[in-house]
Protein backbone atom coordinates (compact mmCIF):
# COMPACT_ATOMS: atom_id res chain seq x y z
CA UNK A 1 0.00 0.00 0.00
CA UNK A 2 1.68 2.79 -1.33
CA UNK A 3 1.60 6.37 0.45
CA UNK A 4 2.56 8.58 -2.48
CA UNK A 5 0.10 9.68 -5.25
CA UNK A 6 0.07 7.59 -7.94
CA UNK A 7 0.53 8.58 -11.62
CA UNK A 8 0.99 6.33 -14.99
CA UNK A 9 4.34 7.83 -15.80
CA UNK A 10 6.91 5.68 -13.43
CA UNK A 11 9.72 8.16 -13.82
CA UNK A 12 7.66 10.91 -12.22
CA UNK A 13 6.49 8.95 -9.83
CA UNK A 14 10.27 7.90 -8.83
CA UNK A 15 10.69 11.67 -8.80
CA UNK A 16 8.13 12.86 -7.01
CA UNK A 17 8.34 9.94 -4.03
CA UNK A 18 12.39 11.25 -4.22
CA UNK A 19 11.21 15.00 -3.35
CA UNK A 20 7.69 14.72 -1.59
CA UNK A 21 8.06 12.22 0.73
CA UNK A 22 7.44 14.31 3.79
CA UNK A 23 8.88 12.43 6.84
CA UNK A 24 6.76 10.43 9.12
CA UNK A 25 5.12 12.23 12.07
CA UNK A 26 3.65 8.79 14.05
CA UNK A 27 4.26 5.73 13.07
CA UNK A 28 1.52 2.76 13.95
CA UNK A 29 2.68 -0.89 14.36
CA UNK A 30 0.60 -4.05 14.80
CA UNK A 31 -1.78 -1.81 17.15
CA UNK A 32 -4.52 -4.02 18.85
CA UNK A 33 -7.22 -2.36 20.42
CA UNK A 34 -9.63 -3.71 22.79
CA UNK A 35 -12.75 -2.90 24.67
CA UNK A 36 -12.98 -5.32 27.56
CA UNK A 37 -12.73 -8.87 25.69
CA UNK A 38 -14.31 -7.15 22.05
CA UNK A 39 -11.09 -6.34 20.00
CA UNK A 40 -11.81 -3.39 17.91
CA UNK A 41 -8.39 -2.90 16.18
CA UNK A 42 -6.67 -5.69 14.69
CA UNK A 43 -3.01 -5.16 13.61
CA UNK A 44 -2.59 -1.89 12.06
CA UNK A 45 0.17 -0.40 10.99
CA UNK A 46 0.05 2.90 8.99
CA UNK A 47 2.16 6.15 8.64
CA UNK A 48 0.99 9.39 9.61
CA UNK A 49 3.15 11.99 7.31
CA UNK A 50 4.74 15.13 9.03
CA UNK A 51 2.68 18.29 7.91
CA UNK A 52 0.03 16.51 5.87
CA UNK A 53 -3.85 15.62 6.61
CA UNK A 54 -4.45 12.31 6.62
CA UNK A 55 -8.11 11.42 6.67
CA UNK A 56 -9.78 8.13 7.86
CA UNK A 57 -12.96 6.84 6.77
CA UNK A 58 -15.09 3.78 7.10
CA UNK A 59 -18.49 3.05 8.44
CA UNK A 60 -19.88 3.61 11.46
CA UNK A 61 -17.80 1.04 14.27
CA UNK A 62 -15.26 0.11 12.18
CA UNK A 63 -12.22 1.35 14.56
CA UNK A 64 -11.56 4.87 13.28
CA UNK A 65 -12.59 6.98 16.13
CA UNK A 66 -10.89 4.29 18.22
CA UNK A 67 -7.42 4.43 16.88
CA UNK A 68 -8.12 8.45 17.11
CA UNK A 69 -8.37 8.09 20.87
CA UNK A 70 -5.40 5.51 20.78
CA UNK A 71 -3.07 8.84 20.38
CA UNK A 72 -3.92 10.85 23.22
CA UNK A 73 -4.16 7.99 25.25
CA UNK A 74 -7.71 8.68 25.89
CA UNK A 75 -8.69 5.24 26.67
CA UNK A 76 -6.78 5.18 29.68
CA UNK A 77 -9.61 6.84 31.39
CA UNK A 78 -11.61 3.92 31.02
CA UNK A 79 -10.83 0.74 33.13
CA UNK A 80 -11.27 -2.26 30.75
CA UNK A 81 -9.90 -0.58 27.49
CA UNK A 82 -6.31 -1.57 26.57
CA UNK A 83 -4.00 -1.19 23.26
CA UNK A 84 -1.51 -3.51 22.23
CA UNK A 85 1.61 -2.58 19.72
CA UNK A 86 3.54 0.76 18.70
CA UNK A 87 2.56 4.06 18.16
CA UNK A 88 5.74 5.59 17.60
CA UNK A 89 5.30 9.25 17.84
CA UNK A 90 8.55 11.38 17.98
CA UNK A 91 11.44 8.37 18.64
CA UNK A 92 8.74 7.42 21.65
CA UNK A 93 5.91 4.50 21.96
CA UNK A 94 2.63 6.40 22.72
CA UNK A 95 1.65 3.18 24.71
CA UNK A 96 4.30 3.31 27.01
CA UNK A 97 2.37 3.42 30.36
CA UNK A 98 5.47 5.30 31.73
CA UNK A 99 4.58 8.10 29.66
CA UNK A 100 3.47 11.59 31.10
CA UNK A 101 0.01 11.73 29.81
CA UNK A 102 -0.12 15.38 30.41
CA UNK A 103 2.35 16.33 28.05
CA UNK A 104 1.65 13.95 25.34
CA UNK A 105 -1.63 15.93 25.30
CA UNK A 106 0.02 19.31 25.09
CA UNK A 107 1.86 17.54 22.08
CA UNK A 108 -1.25 15.97 20.43
CA UNK A 109 -4.34 18.28 20.79
CA UNK A 110 -8.12 16.51 20.23
CA UNK A 111 -11.09 18.72 18.73
CA UNK A 112 -14.24 16.54 18.81
CA UNK A 113 -17.72 16.66 16.80
CA UNK A 114 -19.93 18.29 19.16
CA UNK A 115 -17.82 21.83 20.38
CA UNK A 116 -16.52 21.58 24.02
CA UNK A 117 -15.82 25.49 24.81
CA UNK A 118 -14.94 25.31 28.92
CA UNK A 119 -17.80 27.21 30.72
CA UNK A 120 -15.70 30.36 30.90
CA UNK A 121 -15.06 33.08 29.20
CA UNK A 122 -13.29 32.92 25.27
CA UNK A 123 -10.12 33.91 27.04
CA UNK A 124 -10.00 31.61 29.36
CA UNK A 125 -10.70 28.93 27.01
CA UNK A 126 -7.41 29.46 25.45
CA UNK A 127 -5.45 30.51 28.51
CA UNK A 128 -6.28 27.63 30.62
CA UNK A 129 -4.06 25.12 28.36
CA UNK A 130 -1.48 27.13 28.36
CA UNK A 131 -1.46 28.04 32.10
CA UNK A 132 -0.99 24.47 32.81
CA UNK A 133 2.58 23.88 30.43
CA UNK A 134 3.91 27.53 29.98
CA UNK A 135 4.52 30.33 32.76
CA UNK A 136 3.77 33.67 30.62
CA UNK A 137 3.22 36.93 31.56
CA UNK A 138 0.20 38.99 31.19
CA UNK A 139 0.97 40.64 27.97
CA UNK A 140 2.78 36.95 26.76
CA UNK A 141 -0.64 35.57 27.11
CA UNK A 142 -2.23 38.27 25.30
CA UNK A 143 -0.51 37.64 22.73
CA UNK A 144 -0.89 33.86 22.31
CA UNK A 145 -4.68 34.51 22.91
CA UNK A 146 -4.59 36.83 19.89
CA UNK A 147 -2.63 34.91 17.83
CA UNK A 148 -4.20 31.62 17.83
CA UNK A 149 -7.58 33.09 17.43
CA UNK A 150 -6.22 35.35 13.99
CA UNK A 151 -5.01 31.55 13.23
CA UNK A 152 -8.74 30.30 13.70
CA UNK A 153 -10.16 33.08 12.08
CA UNK A 154 -11.77 33.55 14.89
CA UNK A 155 -10.11 37.18 15.94
CA UNK A 156 -12.30 40.21 14.05
CA UNK A 157 -15.10 38.57 15.49
CA UNK A 158 -14.74 37.80 19.05
CA UNK A 159 -11.93 40.58 19.82
CA UNK A 160 -14.59 43.10 22.09
CA UNK A 161 -15.92 40.70 23.51
CA UNK A 162 -12.75 37.80 25.23
CA UNK A 163 -14.09 38.79 28.79
CA UNK A 164 -17.71 37.09 27.64
CA UNK A 165 -18.52 33.28 28.35
CA UNK A 166 -17.31 30.99 25.43
CA UNK A 167 -21.09 29.28 25.35
CA UNK A 168 -22.51 32.39 23.71
CA UNK A 169 -20.72 31.67 20.63
CA UNK A 170 -22.30 30.03 17.36
CA UNK A 171 -21.61 26.53 17.01
CA UNK A 172 -19.10 27.08 14.19
CA UNK A 173 -17.23 29.74 16.35
CA UNK A 174 -17.10 27.22 19.46
CA UNK A 175 -15.52 24.77 17.24
CA UNK A 176 -13.11 27.08 15.98
CA UNK A 177 -12.69 28.24 19.35
CA UNK A 178 -11.71 24.51 20.28
CA UNK A 179 -9.10 24.39 17.56
CA UNK A 180 -7.55 27.27 18.54
CA UNK A 181 -7.61 25.72 22.40
CA UNK A 182 -6.06 23.07 21.26
CA UNK A 183 -3.37 24.49 18.75
CA UNK A 184 -2.34 27.80 21.94
CA UNK A 185 -0.24 24.86 23.70
CA UNK A 186 1.66 24.69 20.38
CA UNK A 187 1.36 21.10 19.59
CA UNK A 188 2.92 18.80 17.07
CA UNK A 189 -0.42 17.04 16.02
CA UNK A 190 -3.48 17.68 15.70
CA UNK A 191 -6.50 14.86 15.79
CA UNK A 192 -9.93 16.19 14.64
CA UNK A 193 -13.04 13.50 15.38
CA UNK A 194 -15.70 14.74 13.07
CA UNK A 195 -15.38 17.93 13.26
CA UNK A 196 -18.21 19.34 11.27
CA UNK A 197 -20.53 16.96 11.65
CA UNK A 198 -22.47 19.50 13.42
CA UNK A 199 -21.82 22.42 11.74
CA UNK A 200 -23.43 24.32 8.72
CA UNK A 201 -22.25 24.41 5.85
CA UNK A 202 -20.51 27.89 5.75
CA UNK A 203 -19.04 27.03 9.32
CA UNK A 204 -17.82 23.72 7.54
CA UNK A 205 -16.27 25.67 5.29
CA UNK A 206 -14.25 27.90 7.03
CA UNK A 207 -13.22 24.89 9.18
CA UNK A 208 -11.95 23.33 5.99
CA UNK A 209 -9.62 26.08 4.79
CA UNK A 210 -8.47 26.59 8.56
CA UNK A 211 -7.07 22.86 8.10
CA UNK A 212 -5.30 23.29 5.02
CA UNK A 213 -3.73 26.48 7.16
CA UNK A 214 -2.76 24.33 9.95
CA UNK A 215 -1.06 21.67 7.58
CA UNK A 216 2.14 24.16 7.19
CA UNK A 217 2.76 23.92 10.79
CA UNK A 218 0.74 20.56 12.47
CA UNK A 219 0.66 16.76 11.43
CA UNK A 220 -3.88 16.86 11.33
CA UNK A 221 -5.86 13.90 11.62
CA UNK A 222 -8.93 13.94 11.12
CA UNK A 223 -11.57 11.51 11.26
CA UNK A 224 -15.14 12.03 8.70
CA UNK A 225 -17.92 10.38 7.47
CA UNK A 226 -18.53 13.17 4.65
CA UNK A 227 -16.13 11.39 1.93
CA UNK A 228 -16.12 14.80 0.07
CA UNK A 229 -14.70 16.65 2.85
CA UNK A 230 -12.27 13.83 2.84
CA UNK A 231 -11.40 14.38 -1.19
CA UNK A 232 -11.57 17.86 -0.19
CA UNK A 233 -8.86 18.00 2.92
CA UNK A 234 -6.58 15.17 2.97
CA UNK A 235 -3.53 14.42 1.27
CA UNK A 236 -3.58 11.15 2.12
CA UNK A 237 -6.83 8.36 3.09
CA UNK A 238 -7.54 5.58 4.88
CA UNK A 239 -10.37 3.06 4.72
CA UNK A 240 -11.16 0.96 7.57
CA UNK A 241 -14.09 -1.81 8.10
CA UNK A 242 -14.41 -3.92 10.51
CA UNK A 243 -11.39 -2.81 12.93
CA UNK A 244 -8.89 -3.60 10.05
CA UNK A 245 -7.15 -0.39 7.61
CA UNK A 246 -8.32 -2.35 4.38
CA UNK A 247 -6.70 0.76 2.39
CA UNK A 248 -4.39 3.93 2.56
CA UNK A 249 -3.38 5.72 -0.54
CA UNK A 250 -2.93 9.17 -1.65
CA UNK A 251 -6.52 11.24 -1.47
CA UNK A 252 -7.00 11.17 -5.40
CA UNK A 253 -6.02 7.62 -5.86
CA UNK A 254 -8.28 6.47 -3.79
CA UNK A 255 -11.53 8.52 -4.52
CA UNK A 256 -10.74 7.60 -8.53
CA UNK A 257 -8.90 4.53 -8.62
CA UNK A 258 -8.98 2.80 -5.08
CA UNK A 259 -6.95 -1.10 -5.25
CA UNK A 260 -9.60 -2.88 -3.07
CA UNK A 261 -12.61 -3.48 -3.79
CA UNK A 262 -13.66 -2.98 -0.39
CA UNK A 263 -13.25 0.61 -0.73
CA UNK A 264 -14.34 0.98 -4.29
CA UNK A 265 -17.70 -0.16 -2.69
CA UNK A 266 -17.92 1.98 0.16
CA UNK A 267 -17.26 5.10 -1.49
CA UNK A 268 -18.99 4.69 -4.15
CA UNK A 269 -22.49 4.34 -1.98
CA UNK A 270 -22.27 0.52 -2.53
CA UNK A 271 -22.15 -0.72 0.74
CA UNK A 272 -24.44 -3.26 1.49
CA UNK B 1 -12.61 -3.06 -11.25
CA UNK B 2 -15.73 -2.23 -12.04
CA UNK B 3 -18.35 -2.65 -8.92
CA UNK B 4 -20.48 -5.63 -9.11
CA UNK B 5 -22.90 -4.07 -6.19
CA UNK B 6 -25.57 -1.44 -6.70
CA UNK B 7 -25.83 1.75 -5.28
CA UNK B 8 -27.67 1.87 -1.60
CA UNK B 9 -29.26 4.74 -3.43
CA UNK B 10 -31.72 3.09 -6.22
CA UNK B 11 -32.02 6.32 -8.07
CA UNK B 12 -28.72 7.06 -8.58
CA UNK B 13 -28.42 3.09 -9.80
CA UNK B 14 -31.25 3.61 -12.36
CA UNK B 15 -29.65 7.31 -13.73
CA UNK B 16 -26.05 5.32 -14.38
CA UNK B 17 -27.98 2.50 -16.57
CA UNK B 18 -29.56 5.49 -18.32
CA UNK B 19 -26.89 6.95 -19.22
CA UNK B 20 -25.44 3.59 -19.82
CA UNK B 21 -29.34 3.05 -22.05
CA UNK B 22 -27.99 6.67 -23.70
CA UNK B 23 -24.60 6.04 -24.92
CA UNK B 24 -25.35 2.26 -26.50
CA UNK B 25 -27.91 3.86 -28.09
CA UNK B 26 -26.56 7.01 -29.38
CA UNK B 27 -23.43 4.17 -30.29
CA UNK B 28 -26.57 2.05 -32.51
CA UNK B 29 -27.23 4.86 -34.49
CA UNK B 30 -23.60 6.00 -35.49
CA UNK B 31 -23.05 2.92 -36.37
CA UNK B 32 -25.78 2.62 -38.58
CA UNK B 33 -24.42 5.73 -39.81
CA UNK B 34 -20.94 4.27 -41.63
CA UNK B 35 -22.37 1.60 -42.83
CA UNK B 36 -25.37 3.56 -44.44
CA UNK B 37 -22.15 6.21 -45.71
CA UNK B 38 -20.15 3.02 -46.67
CA UNK B 39 -22.86 1.57 -48.83
CA UNK B 40 -23.04 5.15 -50.36
CA UNK B 41 -19.92 5.02 -51.74
CA UNK B 42 -19.04 1.57 -52.27
CA UNK B 43 -22.52 0.24 -53.71
CA UNK B 44 -23.45 3.67 -55.12
CA UNK B 45 -26.82 3.60 -52.76
CA UNK B 46 -28.36 6.91 -53.08
CA UNK B 47 -30.71 6.14 -49.98
CA UNK B 48 -27.70 5.20 -47.36
CA UNK B 49 -26.47 8.72 -49.01
CA UNK B 50 -29.67 10.53 -48.02
CA UNK B 51 -30.25 8.15 -44.95
CA UNK B 52 -27.02 9.15 -42.98
CA UNK B 53 -26.91 12.77 -42.73
CA UNK B 54 -30.45 12.97 -41.65
CA UNK B 55 -30.00 10.88 -38.09
CA UNK B 56 -27.45 13.70 -37.47
CA UNK B 57 -30.29 15.83 -35.58
CA UNK B 58 -31.33 12.42 -33.49
CA UNK B 59 -27.58 12.00 -32.76
CA UNK B 60 -26.76 15.89 -31.72
CA UNK B 61 -29.75 15.84 -29.32
CA UNK B 62 -28.47 12.08 -27.51
CA UNK B 63 -25.30 14.05 -26.77
CA UNK B 64 -26.82 17.11 -25.32
CA UNK B 65 -28.75 14.42 -23.04
CA UNK B 66 -26.16 12.49 -22.13
CA UNK B 67 -24.40 15.80 -21.51
CA UNK B 68 -26.54 16.90 -19.58
CA UNK B 69 -27.69 13.22 -17.23
CA UNK B 70 -23.65 13.76 -17.03
CA UNK B 71 -23.66 17.30 -15.65
CA UNK B 72 -26.91 16.45 -13.25
CA UNK B 73 -24.81 13.03 -12.21
CA UNK B 74 -21.82 15.19 -11.07
CA UNK B 75 -23.45 17.65 -9.53
CA UNK B 76 -25.99 15.48 -7.62
CA UNK B 77 -24.39 12.14 -7.09
CA UNK B 78 -20.63 13.36 -6.24
CA UNK B 79 -19.76 10.19 -7.83
CA UNK B 80 -16.76 8.44 -6.77
CA UNK B 81 -13.99 6.24 -7.67
CA UNK B 82 -15.23 3.97 -11.31
CA UNK B 83 -18.94 5.89 -11.14
CA UNK B 84 -16.63 9.00 -11.26
CA UNK B 85 -14.72 7.47 -14.53
CA UNK B 86 -17.70 6.15 -16.10
CA UNK B 87 -19.37 9.37 -16.13
CA UNK B 88 -16.22 11.50 -17.47
CA UNK B 89 -15.84 8.74 -20.08
CA UNK B 90 -19.57 8.99 -21.05
CA UNK B 91 -18.68 12.77 -21.55
CA UNK B 92 -15.72 12.31 -23.72
CA UNK B 93 -17.28 9.27 -25.26
CA UNK B 94 -20.91 10.70 -26.88
CA UNK B 95 -18.08 13.56 -28.29
CA UNK B 96 -15.71 11.00 -30.32
CA UNK B 97 -19.32 9.21 -31.02
CA UNK B 98 -20.96 12.86 -32.70
CA UNK B 99 -17.64 13.15 -34.34
CA UNK B 100 -17.70 9.84 -36.49
CA UNK B 101 -21.45 10.46 -37.03
CA UNK B 102 -20.05 13.81 -38.29
CA UNK B 103 -17.87 12.00 -40.06
CA UNK B 104 -20.05 9.16 -41.54
CA UNK B 105 -22.63 11.71 -43.45
CA UNK B 106 -19.95 13.85 -44.85
CA UNK B 107 -18.38 10.68 -46.92
CA UNK B 108 -22.52 10.26 -47.39
CA UNK B 109 -22.97 13.19 -48.52
CA UNK B 110 -19.75 13.37 -50.69
CA UNK B 111 -19.82 9.79 -52.31
CA UNK B 112 -23.01 11.71 -54.76
CA UNK B 113 -20.86 13.83 -55.65
CA UNK B 114 -18.40 11.57 -58.38
CA UNK B 115 -19.26 9.27 -60.71
CA UNK B 116 -16.95 6.07 -61.46
CA UNK B 117 -19.13 4.49 -64.24
CA UNK B 118 -16.34 5.61 -67.02
CA UNK B 119 -13.20 4.78 -64.74
CA UNK B 120 -11.42 1.85 -64.04
CA UNK B 121 -10.42 3.28 -60.72
CA UNK B 122 -11.28 -0.15 -58.31
CA UNK B 123 -12.81 0.43 -54.64
CA UNK B 124 -12.09 -2.75 -53.34
CA UNK B 125 -9.65 -0.93 -50.75
CA UNK B 126 -11.95 1.40 -49.62
CA UNK B 127 -14.56 -1.41 -49.04
CA UNK B 128 -11.78 -3.32 -46.58
CA UNK B 129 -10.79 -0.83 -45.31
CA UNK B 130 -14.41 0.32 -44.45
CA UNK B 131 -15.13 -3.12 -42.95
CA UNK B 132 -12.59 -2.95 -40.90
CA UNK B 133 -13.23 0.24 -39.42
CA UNK B 134 -16.74 -0.97 -39.04
CA UNK B 135 -15.87 -3.98 -37.64
CA UNK B 136 -13.51 -1.54 -35.14
CA UNK B 137 -16.51 0.68 -34.41
CA UNK B 138 -18.84 -2.35 -33.81
CA UNK B 139 -16.18 -3.98 -30.77
CA UNK B 140 -15.76 -0.31 -29.75
CA UNK B 141 -19.18 0.25 -29.45
CA UNK B 142 -19.55 -3.64 -27.31
CA UNK B 143 -17.44 -2.36 -24.94
CA UNK B 144 -19.06 0.65 -23.99
CA UNK B 145 -22.12 -1.29 -23.44
CA UNK B 146 -20.40 -4.61 -21.96
CA UNK B 147 -18.32 -2.02 -20.27
CA UNK B 148 -15.21 -4.92 -21.76
CA UNK B 149 -11.96 -3.55 -21.31
CA UNK B 150 -10.82 -6.74 -23.45
CA UNK B 151 -13.12 -5.54 -26.27
CA UNK B 152 -11.53 -2.44 -26.19
CA UNK B 153 -7.77 -3.53 -26.25
CA UNK B 154 -8.84 -5.25 -29.28
CA UNK B 155 -9.72 -2.06 -30.70
CA UNK B 156 -7.20 -0.50 -29.69
CA UNK B 157 -4.79 -2.96 -31.30
CA UNK B 158 -5.97 -3.43 -34.43
CA UNK B 159 -6.15 0.05 -35.43
CA UNK B 160 -2.81 -0.18 -37.09
CA UNK B 161 -4.58 -1.86 -39.89
CA UNK B 162 -6.65 0.77 -40.71
CA UNK B 163 -3.99 3.09 -40.46
CA UNK B 164 -2.33 0.54 -43.29
CA UNK B 165 -5.10 0.67 -45.66
CA UNK B 166 -5.23 4.50 -45.24
CA UNK B 167 -1.42 4.67 -46.83
CA UNK B 168 -2.52 1.76 -49.27
CA UNK B 169 -5.43 3.90 -50.90
CA UNK B 170 -3.07 7.28 -50.58
CA UNK B 171 -0.60 5.21 -53.03
CA UNK B 172 -3.19 3.59 -55.18
CA UNK B 173 -5.59 7.01 -55.44
CA UNK B 174 -2.10 9.11 -56.76
CA UNK B 175 -0.98 6.84 -59.05
CA UNK B 176 -4.60 6.97 -61.04
CA UNK B 177 -4.33 10.81 -60.45
CA UNK B 178 -0.90 10.81 -62.56
CA UNK B 179 -2.26 7.97 -64.99
CA UNK B 180 -4.96 10.22 -66.08
CA UNK B 181 -5.67 13.82 -64.98
CA UNK B 182 -9.25 13.25 -65.62
CA UNK B 183 -9.25 10.83 -62.65
CA UNK B 184 -8.39 13.83 -60.45
CA UNK B 185 -11.86 14.99 -59.43
CA UNK B 186 -13.03 11.21 -58.15
CA UNK B 187 -9.94 10.64 -57.29
CA UNK B 188 -9.56 13.71 -54.68
CA UNK B 189 -13.31 13.11 -53.12
CA UNK B 190 -12.33 9.08 -52.55
CA UNK B 191 -9.25 10.57 -50.66
CA UNK B 192 -11.32 12.59 -48.35
CA UNK B 193 -13.51 9.62 -47.60
CA UNK B 194 -10.32 7.58 -46.95
CA UNK B 195 -9.07 10.30 -44.81
CA UNK B 196 -12.89 10.35 -43.03
CA UNK B 197 -12.80 6.23 -42.61
CA UNK B 198 -9.21 6.63 -40.94
CA UNK B 199 -10.70 9.80 -38.15
CA UNK B 200 -13.57 7.47 -37.57
CA UNK B 201 -11.10 4.34 -36.82
CA UNK B 202 -9.62 6.95 -34.26
CA UNK B 203 -12.34 7.48 -32.72
CA UNK B 204 -13.24 4.53 -32.30
CA UNK B 205 -9.78 3.82 -30.58
CA UNK B 206 -10.39 6.86 -28.60
CA UNK B 207 -13.56 5.23 -27.33
CA UNK B 208 -11.87 1.96 -26.57
CA UNK B 209 -9.33 4.13 -24.54
CA UNK B 210 -11.66 5.77 -22.56
CA UNK B 211 -13.68 2.77 -21.70
CA UNK B 212 -10.57 0.88 -20.63
CA UNK B 213 -9.78 3.59 -18.14
CA UNK B 214 -13.17 4.02 -16.95
CA UNK B 215 -13.30 0.05 -16.34
CA UNK B 216 -9.87 -0.63 -14.66
CA UNK B 217 -8.56 2.63 -13.77
CA UNK B 218 -5.47 2.42 -15.48
CA UNK B 219 -4.47 4.06 -18.95
CA UNK B 220 -3.47 2.46 -21.52
CA UNK B 221 -0.02 2.94 -22.62
CA UNK B 222 0.56 6.46 -24.20
CA UNK B 223 2.11 4.79 -27.25
CA UNK B 224 0.04 2.86 -29.19
CA UNK B 225 0.59 0.33 -32.82
CA UNK B 226 0.31 2.87 -35.31
CA UNK B 227 0.81 2.31 -39.37
CA UNK B 228 0.39 6.37 -39.14
CA UNK B 229 4.29 6.83 -39.89
CA UNK B 230 3.99 5.14 -43.06
CA UNK B 231 1.05 7.20 -44.48
CA UNK B 232 2.91 10.35 -43.52
CA UNK B 233 6.23 9.18 -45.37
CA UNK B 234 3.87 8.32 -47.85
CA UNK B 235 2.00 11.40 -48.37
CA UNK B 236 5.76 13.60 -48.02
CA UNK B 237 7.34 11.38 -50.65
CA UNK B 238 4.44 12.13 -52.84
CA UNK B 239 4.13 15.99 -52.37
CA UNK B 240 8.16 16.06 -52.92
Amino acid sequence: MSMMPKTSDPTADAQASAAETPPTALEVRDLNFYYGTNQALKNISIDYQRRRVTAMIGPSGCGKSTLLRVFNRMYDLYPGQRAEGEAIFDGVNILDRSLDLNVLRSRIGMVFQKPTPFPMSIYDNIAFGVRLHEKLSRSEMDTRVEDVLTRVALWKEVRDRLRSPAAGLSGGQQQRLCIARSIATRPEMLLLDEPTSALDPISTARIEELLDELKQEFTIVIVTHNMQQAARCADQVAFFYLGTLVEVDAADRMFTNPREKQTQDYITGRFG
Amino acid sequence: MAPEGVHTVKSYEQELSRLRAMMTRMGGIVESQVAQAIAAVTAQDEDAARAAPGQDPQVDALERDVEGLAIRLLALRSPMASDLREIVAALKITGDLERIGDYASSIARRSTRFDLADSRISLSGLTAMGRLVQENLRRAIDAISQQDPERALEVWQSDQGVDEYYTAMFRALVTYMMEDPRNIGPCTHLLFIAKNLERIGDHATNIAERVYYAVTGENLPAYRPRGGLASDAAETSVTR
